[in-house]
C-alpha cells in the first residue's frame, strides 16, 4: 500500500533521521518507536507530504504521492497529537461537523454504538472544553470511524489513555486490519499491540 | 559573478573588496563634499539650500535601489532556492532603512525653507514614508520570529508583496500633480540640471554607493558567520 | 459535486464556529461604535465638522476595528490542527486561503457593512452618500479581508509581536482608503474610482492565495 524508500529529513542543516525504509501492505500495522525528539512526528508529516524530505521518495499504490496527492489524501485519516475537536461546540455538533465535512455516509446507529463503546454517550450535549484530556482524545478517535478511510496515520494515539481504552484501541486496530485497512502509529512503547513492522528511530 | 549567489565565494570577494571600497568611499565623500560646499554654484531661486540635494537625491536613489535588489534576491531565493538571497535580505534591510531615513530627514530640512513646511502629504512623500515603514516591518519581522526557516521565507514573501510600492514611489511625481518636483535626471532625455551641479551629485552618488556596499559587505559577512554557528 | 459539497460544508463549519463565538464579532462592532463616540467627544459635537469628516472617520474606524479580529483569522485553526485536517480533506493551501478570506468577509466584514447605516445616522451623513459608502466598503472590505489573510498567515509563527500583522494590513490599505474616501468626496468620478478599487481587489485577490498558501504551508511544515 505505502512504500517509503531511503527517506531522510534535514532541518536547519541538522539531520533528523536518515534512510528510513518502510513498506506497509494492506491489513498490516506498523509502529514507529523512538525517544522524545527522535522525529516520529516529523516522519509522519513527511509521509503526509507536509514536510519536504531532503532525499528519498514515498509511493502510494505504486505511484509517487507527490504526483497523486489528493488521491492519497482521499484514503487516509490523520490524527495528530492535538485535539482537532472544536472547544466551544458540543460533542454532538462536532460529530455533525465531521460527518458533513468528510462527506461520511455513516449511519446514526453506528455512531451511537461507537460512542457507547468509547463511553462518551453521556457527554453528547456537553461542550468539548468540559471534557477531560482522555475523553477528548477518545472523541478524536471517533474521526477514524466517521472518515472510514483505508490508511490510518496516528501520532501518539496511546498517550493519556487508560487501560480499558488501550484495550479498545487494540481491538479497533485489529478490526480495521481484518477489513483490509492498515495503520501506522507512533509511540514510545508498545503496550502489546500485534504489529507487523517496527521502525526504530 | 558567482560571488553574488554563493556565500563562500562572496566571503573571498568581500575580503578582497572591502578595504578599497572603504578608502574609495572616504575619498569620494571628501571630494564630493568639497565640491558641493565650495565649487558648486548657488541656485538662483533656492540659494544655498540647494546643497541639501547632494545628500537627499543619492540617498533616495539608494533607498529605492536597495529595495529593488532585495526584491530580486527574494525572487532568486524563493524560486531558485538560493539561500544567499535570505542572507542578503536580512543583512541589507537596515541599510535601506537608514538611507530612507536620511532621505526623509534631509528632504524635510529642505522643505522647511522652500515649501514653508516640514512635511506635506503629497504622493511622493507619503510613498517614501510607506517605504520606510515597510523597511521597519522587515527589520521587526527579522527580530520577532523564533524559527529561522519560516522567518526568512516569510520576510522574502513580504518583500515581494511590498515591492508594489516601488513603482508608486518612482512614478508618483509623474502620475499625480505633487509639490515635489519631477525627476530632473533621467536616462531617456538630456538632464535638466546644470553640469556644475551634476558633477558633485554624481560624485556623491558614487560615494553613497561605495559606503553602502562596504557596510553591506560587513553585515552580510556577519550574517553568514552567525548562520554557520547557529546563532540566528 | 463532491468538491462543491466539501466547500459548502466548510462554510457550515465556519458558520457553526462563528455562531458559537458571535460575541467576538459583536465586540468588534461595539469597539467600532465606542470609538465613534470617543472621536466625537475629542473633536466636539459640532454637526458641521462631524458631517464633513464623518466619512473618513467611519472608514478609518472600520479599518481599525476589522484589524482587531485578525489574530483569529488562522490562529485557532492552526493551533488545534484543523488547518491540517482541512488540507488533508482535499483543499490545497491556496484554496483554503480563498475560502477563509470569504469566510472572514461574511462573518466579520458583513456585520460592519450592516452597521454602517447606524453610524451614518449618528454622524449626520447625508443619505445620498450612504450608497457610495456602501459600494466602496463592500469592495474595500473584501480587499481588507485578502490583506488580512496575507498578514495573519505571515504572522502565524510569530509569537512575540502580533501587532505587526495589523500594521501590515494598515500599510497596504492606504490606497484603499485613498480611493474609497475619494469616491465619497468626488461623486462625479464615481465610475473611474470604483474601477480602480476593483483593480486593486483583483490584484490582492491574485496575490492572496499564493502568499497566504505559501505562508500556511511554511508554518505547518515547521510547527
Amino acid at each position: 500500500m505505502i512504500i517509503v524508500k531511503d527517506l531522510s529529513v534535514e532541518r536547519l542543516d541538522k539531520k533528523i533521521f536518515e534512510n528510513i525504509n518502510l513498506s506497509l501492505a494492506s491489513g498490516c500495522i506498523s509502529i514507529l518507536k523512538g525517544k522524545n525528539g527522535s522525529g516520529k512526528t516529523t516522519l509522519l508529516k513527511t509521509i503526509l507530504n507536509i514536510i519536504e524530505p531532503s532525499a528519498g521518495s514515498i509511493y502510494w499504490k505504486g505511484k509517487l504521492i507527490k504526483k497523486n496527492l489528493y488521491d492519497f489524501y482521499n484514503n487516509i485519516t490523520y490524527i495528530a497529537d492535538k485535539t482537532t475537536s472544536l472547544n466551544r461546540l458540543t460533542v454532538k455538533d462536532n460529530i455533525n461537523i465531521w460527518k458533513k465535512i468528510f462527506l461520511s455516509n455513516i449511519s446514526v446507529s453506528q455512531i451511537e454504538k461507537a460512542l457507547k463503546t468509547l463511553k462518551l454517550q453521556d457527554y453528547l450535549n456537553q461542550k468539548v472544553s468540559t471534557l477531560s484530556l482522555g475523553e477528548t482524545k477518545k472523541l478524536e478517535f471517533l474521526r477514524l470511524i466517521i472518515e472510514n478511510k483505508k490508511l490510518w496515520i496516528l501520532d501518539e494515539p496511546l498517550s493519556s489513555l487508560d487501560e480499558d481504552s488501550m484495550e479498545l484501541m487494540k481491538q479497533t486496530f485489529e478490526d480495521h486490519c481484518s477489513k483490509e485497512g492498515s495503520v501506522i502509529f507512533s509511540s514510545h512503547h508498545n503496550p502489546g499491540i500485534y504489529v507487523t513492522e517496527e521502525i526504530n528511530l | 559573478m558567482k560571488f553574488l549567489v554563493n556565500p563562500s565565494k562572496f566571503n573571498e570577494m568581500a575580503d578582497y573588496l572591502f578595504r578599497p571600497l572603504l578608502i574609495l568611499s572616504i575619498i569620494l565623500f571628501a571630494i564630493g563634499l568639497l565640491f558641493s560646499f565650495y565649487f558648486s554654484p548657488d541656485d538662483y531661486q533656492q540659494g544655498s539650500t540647494v546643497r541639501i540635494m547632494y545628500v537627499h537625491v543619492p540617498s533616495a536613489w539608494l533607498a529605492l535601489l536597495t529595495y529593488a535588489i532585495m526584491t530580486i534576491y527574494s525572487i532568486l531565493a524563493l524560486a531558485f532556492r538560493i539561500p544567499f538571497g535570505f542572507i542578503f535580505n536580512t543583512a541589507v534591510a537596515p541599510i535601506g532603512a537608514v538611507f530612507t531615513l536620511i532621505c526623509i530627514v534631509s528632504g524635510s530640512l529642505w522643505g522647511k525653507p522652500m515649501w514653508g513646511t516640514w512635511w506635506v502629504w503629497d504622493a511622493r512623500l507619503t510613498s517614501v514614508a510607506i517605504l520606510f515603514i515597510i523597511y521597519l516591518i522587515i527589520i521587526f519581522m527579522n527580530l520577532s520570529f523564533e524559527n529561522r526557516i519560516v522567518r526568512e521565507k516569510v520576510v522574502a514573501i513580504f518583500i515581494l508583496v511590498g515591492s508594489v510600492n516601488l513603482p508608486i514611489v518612482k512614478f508618483s511625481v509623474d502620475w499625480w500633480n505633487t509639490l515635489h518636483q519631477p525627476a530632473t535626471i533621467s536616462k531617456l532625455s538630456t538632464p535638466s540640471i546644470d553640469p556644475s551641479m551634476m558633477t558633485p551629485l554624481i560624485i556623491m552618488t558614487f560615494a553613497f554607493i561605495m559606503i553602502g556596499v562596504a557596510i553591506a559587505i560587513l553585515r552580510i559577512k556577519t550574517e553568514i558567520i552567525s548562520r554557520k554557528s547557529h546563532l540566528s | 459535486m463532491k468538491f462543491l459539497n466539501k466547500i459548502i460544508f466548510f462554510y457550515y463549519r465556519e458558520y457553526k464556529l462563528n455562531l458559537s463565538g458571535f460575541q467576538d464579532i459583536l465586540t468588534n462592532i461595539i469597539f467600532f461604535f465606542v470609538s465613534i463616540l470617543i472621536f466625537i467627544f475629542s473633536i466636539g459635537p459640532d454637526k458641521e465638522v462631524i458631517s464633513l469628516i464623518g466619512v473618513g472617520m467611519i472608514w478609518t474606524l472600520l479599518l481599525l476595528s476589522s484589524t482587531l479580529s485578525l489574530r483569529k483569522f488562522y490562529q485557532d485553526d492552526y493551533e488545534n490542527g484543523n488547518l491540517l485536517i482541512i488540507h488533508l480533506n482535499g483543499f490545497s493551501f491556496g484554496f483554503i486561503a480563498i475560502l477563509k478570506t470569504f469566510s472572514h468577509f461574511l462573518f466579520v466584514q458583513v456585520p460592519f457593512l450592516l452597521s454602517i447605516p447606524i453610524a451614518c445616522i449618528l454622524l449626520n451623513i447625508a443619505n445620498d452618500k450612504l450608497f457610495y459608502l456602501f459600494a466602496s466598503f463592500s469592495i474595500g472590505s473584501l480587499i481588507l479581508s485578502c490583506l488580512g489573510s496575507i498578514s495573519s498567515s505571515m504572522n502565524l509563527m510569530n509569537q512575540r509581536n502580533f501587532l505587526l500583522g495589523s500594521v501590515i494590513v494598515m500599510i497596504f490599505s492606504v490606497p484603499v482608503i485613498i480611493f474609497s474616501v475619494g469616491i465619497i468626496n468626488m461623486e462625479e468620478s464615481f465610475n473611474s474610482l470604483i474601477n480602480i478599487l476593483f483593480g486593486i481587489l483583483l490584484i490582492v485577490f491574485a496575490i492572496n492565495p499564493w502568499a497566504s498558501g505559501l505562508c500556511l504551508k511554511l508554518s505547518l511544515e515547521n510547527n
